[in-house]
């Protein structure tokens, strides 16, 4: 008697994983320039900077293409980190962080800065195409 | 073989302890892989907090200008640059591209990546400075 074993594609590993890899892709694009330009030369006055002025900070803000560039910039990364440092921690001989309730934790957290992102996005500055 | 005979054949291995990564520079340079998810969380929750400061009103924000957040971006910047080189590599042995029926070499592809690495620093780069006064 052959034993029939029902195969299911597993969507929700292949959503983590694609969360996980774009996140790493956008991280490498596109972090090491915002800190540079934002984080090192603006605040040294080595260059002019969008956000030293409330003015060009809270324009270029209302812009809804670049709204939608700061949700993917902020929110894709959280999801690559959050295995990133689930796996850390099990390397560093915590097993527990393999569990459901650390998925739901990491993942989750991944899934309320996405939130928060959003939220910040559409109350900060109005959206302007000006 | 059965699963019975795979449990009856399992050798022991020894729980490796918390400091394993110590011990190798391969292993802890992959530590540092894993590791530099925290400073870049950090970074961007950072900028998560600057664009929430413009909802205070032109008479609430202030550019951020101590020389404590210059030496956490200059902290984190390194991490940055290590899961840019490490990630961007990788795609060289993950993606399988065929072109023209022929698989891409891996080189190509890792140069692409490390190109459009260039290509949108630059064009964010001048985005954030072009649109500054």
């Amino acid at each position: 008697m052959t034993e029939q074993v029902a195969r299911r594609p597993a969507l929700a590993h292949l959503f983590w994983w694609f969360m996980f890899s774009q996140g790493g892709v956008l991280a490498a694009l596109l972090i090491p320039v915002h800190i540079v330009v934002q984080g090192i030369l603006g605040p040294l006055g080595v260059v002019k900077v969008v956000d030293r002025h409330y003015d060009t900070w809270i324009s270029i803000l209302g812009n809804p293409i670049v709204k939608l560039y700061l949700l993917v910039l902020i929110s894709l990364p959280f999801f690559h980190f959050a295995h990133r440092l689930r796996y850390l921690l099990v390397d560093l001989g915590v097993p527990a962080a393999k569990s459901f309730p650390a998925q739901v934790v990491f993942y989750g957290a991944a899934i309320l800065v996405t939130l928060v992102t959003i939220w910040v996005l559409l109350t900060t500055a109005p959206i302007s195409l000006g | 073989m059965s699963a019975e005979a795979e449990t009856a054949t399992r050798t022991y291995r020894p729980p490796m302890g918390a400091g394993w990564w110590t011990r190798k520079g391969h292993y802890f340079w992959y530590m540092v892989r894993e590791f530099t998810a925290l400073p870049l969380a950090l970074w961007l929750l950072w900028l998560l907090y600057e664009i929430q400061r413009a909802g205070r009103g032109p008479s609430g924000y202030y550019p951020p200008n101590s020389t404590a957040f210059v030496i956490f971006s200059a902290i984190c910047l390194p991490f940055a640059l290590y899961h840019s080189f490490t990630f961007l590599k990788l795609a060289g042995v993950i993606l399988r591209v065929k072109l023209l029926d022929k698989p891409l070499a891996s080189g190509v592809i890792v140069a692409t990546m490390f190109g459009t690495w260039l290509v949108a620093s630059v064009v964010v780069g001048a985005v954030l400075i072009g649109f500054g006064r």
